[in-house]
């Protein structure tokens, strides 16, 4: 007798056999007890099988059901704000704090920095007061969203994120009060001769003032030429920008070349790829100046403070130098009433002719001047990093696993958290906290911002440094233990690499823009978790 | 379910398609245990499943409109958490050209009915269970939508990717490892499935 096998009997019983076969295998069973108790102990094995499959052994975790999953150990908590206070003292102590010093050295700190940061009185003339208010409430939005994050547990944090700022840059921006004399057109000509009794908010492809501001000059132009007289600041966007004329407040230049050669009755703080002080020129205040050149001929009453690729000094400075750069000639002409110190690759150049208050402090950065014990700092400094970040990797893992994991997720696209890290970097957050709030808030506000931004760039490693790990070890498990030690593979791998140089920083940048965008992306379904499954 | 009821459910899904916030938090926990079991029968941790689990249920608000009423609701709910479960198992790339290769070459054996029985006395619904977790991972999520989704062998074949005739030798393989493990000969045929 031919029996049935094993697959015709499950099929048979699944429905799955033709007619015909099954009308055989029907016929079988009744003549064969083998295969009929094959068929019965298979329809026995299915039934058990599908009990055992949905026997509700487990409870449905409340975190699915609604909100009540949301506490977790108070320790935790404490914890997780104890490390997020630790790490903004040390983002603040170790990178703002030194920053500030320097700026203080420069004659530019405190309520100087401030007052030079504000647009005062370009829009409207309430700024002073409103300053105040804008930095309490920027401070009171971070402290209330750290609150808000740390009760809530990442509940809508995206929503949170962008609201904050958004409402903050709300605040910031003034109404636009009729007192501004807007001004639009190919050739914007103030002439010799006229005077206009307010602010001047001026664009075109050229803008030119030989007559007089009785306010604050704010250009966006390719061609800015300023010959008459500004009583107030000048806030300038353009190509090419020349001051010829005098400025009795401060000048805020953004440009690709700027020429000083008439008086700045205040402070400059220049941008540009190239600053000339013309012999003429004349700052009454001081001068901190982002420049790939700069040839200072002319007179700065107070501190010079930059960070400038070429530096030529042949004029006077009446306070305390501080250039960090490639290289600085100080010509015989020239004349340093401050202490002076230059950060820089090589040995600054000063001819014999020139009178300093005192010897010059040199500093040189080059990387094979470093010394051995610069050089074991360094690796020092590697190991306190990668155990910090070890240490909030496991405590991210820990106190917000499902953030984690759905960050680590969208991390393993690559792609498109690379872009959306690229993007923010470029465009958003960074222009956004950094730009805006720092010169329209003020100081306070703007380092506030940034101390949002910066513990998401901090994150960044671990998400890509666990992707490392994974790529590395497997995907097998998402537990807890085989998730640290994949974190931490990966992360050791990202600090040594740390350490190459050019290689190294090339590579921490991808991390950067890679682990920003994974996180971003992970607040953002985090967010949308939260809100779609649930009503309303 | 009796007319009635299903004449509510239905009226349920219209109110949630057209935006009814209110209508779609009822469906969701109605169904969201269910999705949940079946998830944690599918995916290798509790985490994996919750994670999927809030995933589905995006993916069914904004699929929603696309539900055809004709069809019972949980079955094509449970067509999107099969899709959803099977799409994060397979990145995971858990050496599914092997499983595959052994499933083809599987010899059809007749086992004695006495000892299939005895199996199933001898083990409880939590062995089967924890069993699962040793299976590979085709033959875990084929059993899973076989035998808690209660998926056609159509359903199961659009699913796992694999040809209709194809899918019977599937479950049959599944259950033959489900009996080694059992049987306590599984720790290598589970090593050698490379469990997810």
């Amino acid at each position: 007798m031919i029996h049935f096998d094993e697959m015709a009997c499950l099929l048979y019983l699944d429905g799955q056999l033709e007619d015909l076969r099954a009308r055989e295998l029907l016929s079988h069973t009744r003549e064969c007890g083998a295969c009929r108790e094959l068929l019965r102990s298979l329809e026995h094995e299915s039934k058990f099988l599908a009990g055992a499959l949905t026997e509700e052994d487990e409870l449905v975790p409340a975190r699915l059901l609604g909100s009540q999953a949301r506490s977790a150990p108070s320790w935790v908590w404490s914890l997780a704000f104890a490390a997020f206070a630790a790490g903004a003292y040390w983002v603040w102590n170790d990178g703002i704090g030194p920053w500030l010093d320097q700026l203080n050295n420069a004659g530019f700190g405190g309520t100087n920095l401030m007052s030079m940061m504000l647009f005062s009185g370009a829009f409207w003339e309430g700024w002073g007061d409103l300053v105040d208010i804008l930095q309490i409430a920027a401070l009171l939005g971070v402290v209330i969203l750290a609150l808000g994050l740390v009760r809530r547990r990442l509940r809508r944090p995206a929503a949170v994120a962008l609201v904050l700022p958004a409402l903050l840059v709300a605040m910031a921006l003034p109404q636009p009060a009729g007192a501004a004399d807007v001004r639009r057109g190919r050739a914007v000509l103030v002439p010799s001769g006229e005077t206009i009794h307010n602010d001047l908010i001026a664009t075109g492809p050229s803008v030119r003032i030989d007559g007089t501001v009785e306010g604050d000059l704010i250009v966006f132009t390719r061609e800015l030429t300023v010959t008459g007289h500004v009583t107030g600041d000048v806030i300038a966007f353009a190509g090419q920008a020349l001051i010829d004329g005098a400025v009795d407040g401060n000048a805020r230049v953004f440009s690709q070349h700027a020429t000083l050669q008439g008086s700045i009755g205040k402070n400059v703080t220049a941008f540009a790829s190239s600053i000339t002080v013309t012999p003429g020129g004349n700052v009454g205040g001081g001068m901190i100046a982002l420049a790939g050149e700069a040839d200072l001929e002319g007179k700065i009453h107070r501190d010079l403070m930059g960070m400038i690729g070429r530096s030529d000094l042949d004029g006077f400075i009446g306070g305390q130098v501080w250039i960090r750069g490639g290289n600085l000639d100080v010509a015989s002409t020239a004349e340093i009433d401050g202490p002076a110190t230059f950060m820089g690759r090589q040995q600054p150049s000063v001819a014999a002719g020139a009178k300093l208050a005192s010897p010059m402090r040199t500093e040189i950065t080059q990387e094979v001047g470093r010394s051995r014990r610069s050089a074991a700092r360094q690796v020092i400094h590697a190991i306190i990093g990668y155990g910090a970040a070890l240490l909030a990797g496991i405590l991210l893992l820990t106190v917000f696993p499902g953030f984690f994991r759905t960050t680590l997720r969208e991390a393993g696209a690559i792609g498109m958290p690379l872009g959306v890290g690229a993007l923010a970097f470029i465009s958003g957050i960074f222009v956004f906290v950094l730009g805006i709030l720092l010169l329209f808030i003020g100081v306070t506000a703007g380092l506030a911002g940034a101390l949002l931004y910066a513990p998401i760039l901090y994150l960044a490693q671990i998400f890509v440094g666990t992707w490392l790990g994974n790529k590395i070890l497997g995907v097998t498990s998402t537990q807890t233990g085989a998730a640290i030690g994949r974190m931490a593979l990966g992360l050791l791998i990202l600090h040594v690499a740390r350490l190459i140089p050019v290689l190294g920083g090339l590579t921490w940048l991808v991390v950067l823009l890679w682990g920003t965008g994974a996180v971003l992306m992970g607040f953002y379904r985090m967010s949308r978790l939260e809100s779609a499954p649930l009503p309303a | 379910m009796s007319p009635a009821e299903q004449a509510g459910v239905r009226e349920q899904i219209a109110r949630a398609q057209s935006g009814d916030a209110e209508a779609w938090g009822e469906l969701y926990r109605l169904h969201a245990p269910a999705i949940f079991r079946f998830c944690r029968r599918a995916m290798p941790t509790r985490e994996d499943a919750e994670d999927a689990t809030m995933d589905i249920f995006i993916k069914v608000r904004q699929k929603l409109s696309q539900y055809d009423p004709g069809r019972p609701f949980s079955a094509w709910l449970y067509t999107v958490a099969a899709n959803h479960c099977w799409d994060l198992l397979r990145r995971r790339k858990v050496r599914q050209d092997l499983e595959t290769g052994e499933v083809e070459n599987m010899p059809l054996a007749h086992p004695d009915p006495g000892q299939l029985e005895q199996l199933i006395e001898k083990h409880t619904s939590q062995e089967v269970r924890r069993a699962l977790d040793h299976l590979p991972t085709r033959s875990r999520m084929a059993l899973v939508l076989r035998y808690y989704a209660e998926m056609s062998y159509d359903e199961i074949a659009d699913t796992l990717g694999v040809r209709r005739t194809f899918v019977g030798v599937v479950l049959l393989r599944a259950r033959h490892q489900l009996r080694d493990i059992l049987g306590g000969h599984g720790a290598a045929n589970a090593a050698a499935g490379g469990a997810a």
